[in-house]
């Protein structure tokens, strides 16, 4: 057993860190640090200068042009674009419905829909949860009934994560009315465009707007988009889930909060000195600093041992995870204290000047506080994940 | 002791309730938070049941009510969310005049509180001072003529944009402390109004060279220190049987949907994870409305450092409770609860910010170390 960082290790944090500071636009840093809202075009700017330099897919392997790294590398470039300020990836192509299609698409799904996720020529969304299923997943209604070589499809998706930028959804559907809940579901890869799909947003408790309702109404959708076997959809949703677990844990999140949360501290007096030198914080900020250390540990050992298919252990990370998430937002707000009240929303869209009061980084805090009480929602909630452990670990 | 209501106390409960459910719904209050003006019907409503002149002397047009009584009432409009600027201006603005103002001070404004006419709301704190009830950036220097000059910055004025005057506090050229009451069309003053995240107002108003009168002097020396300091512990003591009545209608908000709401082929509320999680949001209500009692009974407690620790602990149980109780119940809403669709929402905005006004915890806490 080696735990220290190859030289390897080293050089290569120190190349994505010299790379993210230098290339990333520094109006989309300063928005991401000051947690004002990010646009369709901020996203596919970040993505295309990463596709510019290889590094479009980080998780993928080469021969589907992927960078080939290894968790340990994907990890520390996570950690690294975060500090700097880059936005997020966004998932929905790239850890989600690639690795599906790499596992269980055609040749003909993977050469058509996965060359066209590295520069976001095409941007995916998940169309999983539906109004009468959430953690119960697999009761989901949305039904595909097949019409020569179509499916005819009719329901209702919910918390559809920026569809509203979306041009093709892979989705659930119930192909099989008369199997069992998880048997009768096959997973469709559906144009957004194609009439029948109409997207309403759903506002959240920060004023934002990341999630809408999709209704389906008798969209049409070629059999030939349908991936893998019909019945399958569950099998292929579980592998999927499996991979939006890993990435739930947020440590480049939480490192990047992290230091937005020191840089405010140093910036927020409290009796005349900056809360940052006040012994209380200090012991809350160390506290947060061991949870995203032990948290980093963590997740390098699930990814040492499980690779690409993490099992319940991606449960542990997902409850820690969006816990320290939500400290940090909670801590912040406290850092920010009277001047957290005050909601301006026309700031957090970036289009208006700030005028106070505090620190700008302090203007979003409130709304940030409120936002971050989804981690332990979506995803699969905390409760779902105790009850998986719960079974799959501990065997009860 | 005596914990039952008076017959006034539970008649003003019960009309309370019934206006609040249908005046506050859940669809009025989204509608008026839209505005960012003062609904005057609304406001009338309040002054009409007597919520505003509660406290008010009866020779000044008010109810003469004791201070115990801020706990039914408050309990109600926490109840339904009431972000009308009660508690700036009927409690801590009128407690303020009530203690320092002069005879006609008083004469002019208290009746004018207690029927709603007017609004005041406290302008004393300053960027980057936090919760600081010593003024130090707005200062009052003497002009020609027996006129006062203020100058400077105050923010997180509560509804100071609805007011038509706030009690700013300030230095004069010799440092001393000194309350002023500064009507909001005086000359020299920018207001600049912003929402703030549970749905309220608050201004941010600078002061340049706003000439006074002599007469707009409210208190000056230690007496305006005191003066604030008993307008802010009013103020602790009806925000804490707010956040208590905001508590124990979010349980409600809360059992309903975990009967509604169906997974894995059962209620929510059959599942006992769930189960327990409001009960221990249920503790969480009961301690804070415990020391919701706590404060109220505080403000008849003559020792000041043992009154100090009474309001210092009721407003910690507040934040921590609220806290608990509105993260619980955003969590048993699950994706409901992260929108902006449901109550839930909006009692989760309000029990947030209870910790933000007034002083928060970290505050409390460094008021009851130096009380040990």
């Amino acid at each position: 057993m080696d735990l220290s960082w190859t030289p390897e290790e080293r050089r290569f944090r120190e190349t994505v860190r010299a790379f993210a500071n230098d290339k990333l636009p520094p109006d989309i840093r300063d928005k991401v640090l000051r947690h004002q809202r990010l646009h369709r075009d901020d996203y596919i700017r970040w993505h295309r200068i990463l596709a510019d330099q290889g590094w479009g897919a980080p998780t993928w392997p080469q021969a589907f042009g992927g960078t080939g790294w290894n968790a340990i590398e994907r990890l520390i470039f996570e950690v690294e674009c975060f500090k700097a300020g880059a936005p997020r990836l966004l998932p929905f192509g790239l850890s989600m419905i690639g690795p599906v299609l790499m596992k269980y698409g055609s040749a003909g799904q993977q050469q058509r829909f996965l060359p066209r996720i590295i520069r976001v020529d095409d941007w995916w969304c998940q169309g999983y949860s539906e109004p009468g299923s959430g953690s119960d997943l697999a009761s989901l209604k949305t039904r595909a009934e097949v019409d020569g070589d179509h499916y005819v499809v009719n329901g209702q998706k919910t918390w559809t994560t920026l569809a509203q930028y979306a041009d093709w959804m892979f989705c659930l559907v119930r192909t099989d009315p008369d199997a069992k809940a998880q048997r009768g579901i096959s997973m469709l890869l559906i144009d957004m465009r194609t009439p029948g799909v109409s997207v309403r947003p759903i506002r959240t408790l920060d004023g934002g707007h990341d999630v809408n309702e999709v209704w389906l109404e008798n969209v049409r959708v070629p059999v030939a988009n349908r991936v893998g076997e019909a019945g399958q959809g569950w099998t292929y949703a579980k592998y999927l889930l499996g991979h939006e677990r890993t990435g739930i844990a947020g440590l480049g999140h939480c490192h990047r909060e992290l230091g937005i949360l020191k840089a405010l501290a140093a910036r927020t007096p409290r009796r005349g000195r900056p809360i940052l030198e006040d012994s209380r914080m200090r012991d809350r900020i160390s506290r947060i600093e061991v949870d995203i250390m032990a948290l980093e540990m963590l997740l390098l050992r699930v990814a040492a041992a499980r690779g690409d298919a993490p099992g319940p252990e991606a449960s542990v990370l997902k409850i820690r995870g969006s816990e320290i998430q939500q400290d940090l937002a909670m801590l912040q707000m406290e850092i920010a204290g009277p001047d957290a009240w005050p909601y301006d929303p026309d700031w957090m869209e970036a289009g208006a000047p700030f005028h106070g009061p505090g620190p700008d980084m302090a203007a979003a805090a409130g709304a940030g506080y409120a936002d971050m009480r989804k981690t332990t929602i979506y995803g699969g909630t905390t409760e779902v994940q105790k009850g998986i452990i719960a079974r799959m670990m501990l065997g009860l | 002791m005596d914990f039952s209501y008076t017959e006034e106390q539970r008649m003003l409960a019960d009309s309370l309730r019934r206006l609040v459910q249908d005046e506050w719904s859940f669809a009025r209050r989204r509608a008026r938070a839209a505005d960012p003006a003062l609904d005057a019907r609304a406001w009338s409503q309040l002054a009409d049941l007597g919520v505003l002149g509660l406290n008010i002397a009866a020779e000044h047009g008010g109810f003469g009510e004791a201070p115990a009584s801020l706990l039914p009432v408050h309990l109600e409009l926490g109840r339904g969310l009431v972000s009308e600027p009660v508690i700036p201006s009927a409690v801590m603005s009128a407690t303020l005049i009530a203690a320092c103002a002069d005879a006609d001070m008083r004469r002019q404004w208290l009746p004018a509180l207690a029927s709603g006419q007017a609004i005041v709301s406290l302008a004393y704190q300053e960027p980057g001072r936090r919760y600081d009830i010593e003024p130090e950036q707005c200062r009052v220097r003497p002009a020609a003529d027996a006129v006062l000059q203020l100058s400077g910055a105050k923010h997180l004025v509560w509804h100071g944009a609805a007011a038509q005057a706030w009690l700013v506090s300030a230095r004069d050229i010799d440092f001393e402390p000194m309350l002023l009451l500064v009507p909001a069309d005086a000359r020299g003053v920018q207001v600049r109004d912003t929402p703030t995240l549970d749905r309220a107002r608050c201004a941010q108003i600078v002061f340049d060279d706003t000439p006074l009168p002599a007469a707009a002097i409210v208190a000056h020396g230690q007496a305006a220190i005191d003066g604030l300091a008993a307008a802010l512990e009013w103020g602790t003591a009806a925000l804490c049987a707010h956040a208590a009545g905001a508590m124990e209608r979010l349980l409600e908000i809360t059992i309903d949907y975990l009967k509604t709401r169906r997974q894995f082929g059962q209620p929510l509320a059959a599942f006992q994870v769930l189960q327990h999680r409001m009960a221990d949001m249920l503790v969480a209500k009961e301690m804070a409305l415990s020391m919701a009692y706590v404060a109220a009974a505080a403000l008849t407690e003559p020792d000041v450092r043992q009154r100090r620790r009474m309001l210092a602990g009721a407003k910690l149980e507040a934040a921590r409770a609220g806290r608990f109780v509105a993260q619980s119940a955003v969590q048993l809403h699950g994706g409901m609860g992260m929108t902006d669709e449901l109550e839930v929402g909006d009692y989760f905005k309000r029990l947030t910010v209870i910790d933000l006004l007034l002083g928060d915890s970290a505050e409390q806490l460094a008021a009851l170390e130096e009380l040990a």
